[in-house]
C-alpha cells in the first residue's frame, strides 16, 4: 500500500517535471503543446476512490498551475476530468474484470483505450483553453488550438503506451 | 441532521468535485488579472444591463410627468427669452436710453417700446403695425419714434395692436419740423419715391441753411418731443423767391425698422380735448 502510494507520488513528480521542464517548452507550429500530465489521472487504477481521484486531480492541476503561472486554470480542468474519469473508465474499460484495472492499451484494448483517452483529453483541453481565454469571442481560434493540442497529447500518450509495452 | 449528513455522504464525490472546482475558479479569478478583469467586467455588464432595463421601464412610467414639466419649463424659458430679447434689442439700439428717460421725466411724457410686426414699404400709402394697442395705453394720434429719429404717428388702434402712419407715407399730412437751432417752422412731407428722403417745405429763404444741418421736430407739436431728430439736409434749392426746397435724408432707415417707441404724453387726452374744443 505504502509502496503503491510512493510509486504514485513519484510518477506524479516525474510527470509534473516532464510537463513543466520539457513539454511546456514545445511549441510545435508555434502553438501546439502536449499536456501529458493528465496521463497521471487517466492512468489511475480503478481501486482509487472517486474522492481520491478528485484530490489527485486538483493537486496535479494546481501544481502545474503554480509552475505555469496560470493559477486555477489547470486545476479546474483537471479536477473536472478527475470527476468524470471513473465513469469513463467503467464505460470503456473491461466490464467483467473485478480486479484492479489500470487503464492501458493492454487492459482496455487499443480501440477502447484510444476512445477513453480521446474523450477525456478533449474535454480537459477544451475546458482549459476556454478558461484560459475566458471569452467566446475567439471561439473558433480557441477551438482550433484545443483540438490541435488534443491530437498532439493523444499521440504522446499513445507513444508512451507503445514504449511501455514494448519494454515488457 | 442525520439525514443531512447522510445526504452529504451520499453525494460526497459531487460536493468534493464542486468544492474543488469552485476553489479553482476562485483561484483563477483572484490570481489572474486578465480573467479577473473579464469576470468583473462581464458581471458589471450584467448588473448594468439589468439596471438599464429597469430604468427604461421607469422612464416610460414617468413620461407624462416629464413631458408636463418639460412643457412648463419650455413655456417659462420662452417667456424669459422673449423678454430678454426685447430688452437686448432695445438697449442695443438705444444708447441714449437713460438720457431720454431723464428727459421724459422732465417733459412729462414717457416711452413705450413696441415691436414692428408688419411694415409695408412697397406702396405709396405706407403703414406699419406695432404690437402695442389700446390695452397698453396707445391712442390714436400719438407720436412714434425710434432711437434714431421720428418714425410716424399712430393712425389706428385695436386691443393689442396699432397702425402707424410713418412720415414716409403719402397719406401722412406731414409733420412740422425745423432746422436745429432755428424756430421757423417747415412742413415735412414725403413725395413717394425713396424711403431714405423726404422734403421739407415752407422754410423761408432768410434762414441760412447749410448742407448737413439737422432737421428736428418743432416744439409746438403735442405729438413729438421738441428737438427730436428727423434727418439731415441732403440738398436744398430755392423753390421761389420766398422758400427753400430742402431734401432731407431721414435719420431712420425704414427698411430696417424693428423696435419703436410710442410717446405717451401724460396729459394727452386733456390736450386733445382742449384742441378739439378750441377748433370748434
Amino acid at each position: 500500500m505504502i509502496d503503491v502510494t510512493i510509486k504514485r507520488i513519484l510518477s506524479f513528480v516525474v510527470l509534473v517535471l516532464v510537463q513543466i521542464l520539457l513539454l511546456n517548452n514545445i511549441k510545435f507550429l508555434g502553438f501546439i503543446t502536449p499536456y501529458l500530465y493528465i496521463y497521471f489521472i487517466l492512468s489511475l487504477p480503478s481501486s482509487v476512490s472517486k474522492e481520491m481521484t478528485l484530490v489527485w486531480g486538483f493537486l496535479l492541476g494546481l501544481t502545474i498551475d503554480i509552475f505555469c503561472g496560470s493559477l486555477g486554470c489547470n486545476a479546474l480542468a483537471t479536477t473536472l476530468i478527475a470527476y468524470i474519469k471513473p465513469y469513463f473508465q467503467s464505460f470503456f474499460g473491461p466490464k467483467d474484470d473485478y480486479d484492479e484495472v489500470k487503464p492501458s492499451t493492454a487492459t482496455f484494448g487499443f480501440e477502447m483505450y484510444l476512445q477513453y483517452i480521446a474523450f477525456l483529453t478533449i474535454i480537459h483541453h477544451l475546458v482549459f483553453f476556454f478558461i484560459e481565454a475566458f471569452t467566446l469571442s475567439q471561439f473558433w481560434s480557441v477551438l482550433f488550438r484545443a483540438i490541435c493540442c488534443t491530437i498532439f497529447t493523444i499521440l504522446v500518450i499513445l507513444s508512451l503506451q507503445y514504449f511501455k509495452h514494448r519494454r515488457r | 441532521m442525520r439525514t443531512l449528513i447522510l445526504f452529504l455522504l451520499k453525494f460526497r464525490t459531487l460536493f468534493l468535485f464542486l468544492g474543488l472546482e469552485l476553489l479553482s475558479f476562485l483561484l483563477i479569478v483572484n490570481n489572474n488579472q486578465f480573467q479577473r478583469n473579464r469576470f468583473l467586467s462581464s458581471s458589471n455588464r450584467i448588473v448594468g444591463t439589468v439596471y438599464n432595463l429597469s430604468d427604461k421601464v421607469n422612464r416610460y412610467f414617468n413620461l407624462n410627468e416629464v413631458n408636463e414639466s418639460l412643457a412648463q419649463e419650455n413655456e417659462a424659458l420662452n417667456t424669459e427669452l422673449a423678454q430678454l430679447r426685447e430688452q437686448l434689442a432695445f438697449y442695443r439700439q438705444d444708447t441714449s436710453y437713460m438720457g431720454r428717460k431723464q428727459t421724459s421725466v422732465e417733459k412729462n411724457y414717457s416711452f413705450m417700446t413696441a415691436k414692428v410686426i408688419y411694415f409695408s414699404t412697397v406702396r405709396q400709402k405706407n403703414t406699419f403695425t406695432i404690437n402695442k394697442g389700446e390695452a397698453d395705453g396707445v391712442k390714436r394720434g400719438m407720436g412714434v419714434i425710434s432711437p434714431k429719429g421720428v418714425v410716424g404717428i399712430v393712425s389706428n388702434t385695436s386691443g393689442h395692436f396699432s397702425s402707424v402712419m410713418p412720415i414716409v407715407s403719402t397719406a401722412s399730412g406731414g409733420i412740422s419740423a425745423t432746422v436745429k437751432g432755428k424756430t421757423q417752422l417747415g412742413k415735412l412731407t414725403w413725395k413717394g419715391s425713396n424711403l431714405r428722403y423726404a422734403q421739407l417745405e415752407e422754410v423761408p429763404l432768410y434762414i441760412p441753411v447749410v448742407l448737413g444741418d439737422t432737421i428736428v421736430t418743432s416744439g409746438y407739436s403735442d405729438v413729438f418731443p421738441e428737438g427730436y431728430p428727423i434727418g439731415t439736409i441732403d440738398k436744398f434749392s430755392k423753390r421761389n423767391d420766398d422758400f427753400y426746397d430742402i431734401q432731407v435724408e431721414l435719420a431712420v432707415d425704414f427698411d430696417k425698422l424693428s423696435y419703436v417707441d410710442v410717446i405717451e404724453f401724460k396729459n394727452f387726452e386733456e390736450r386733445e380735448a382742449l384742441v378739439e374744443k378750441t377748433e370748434k
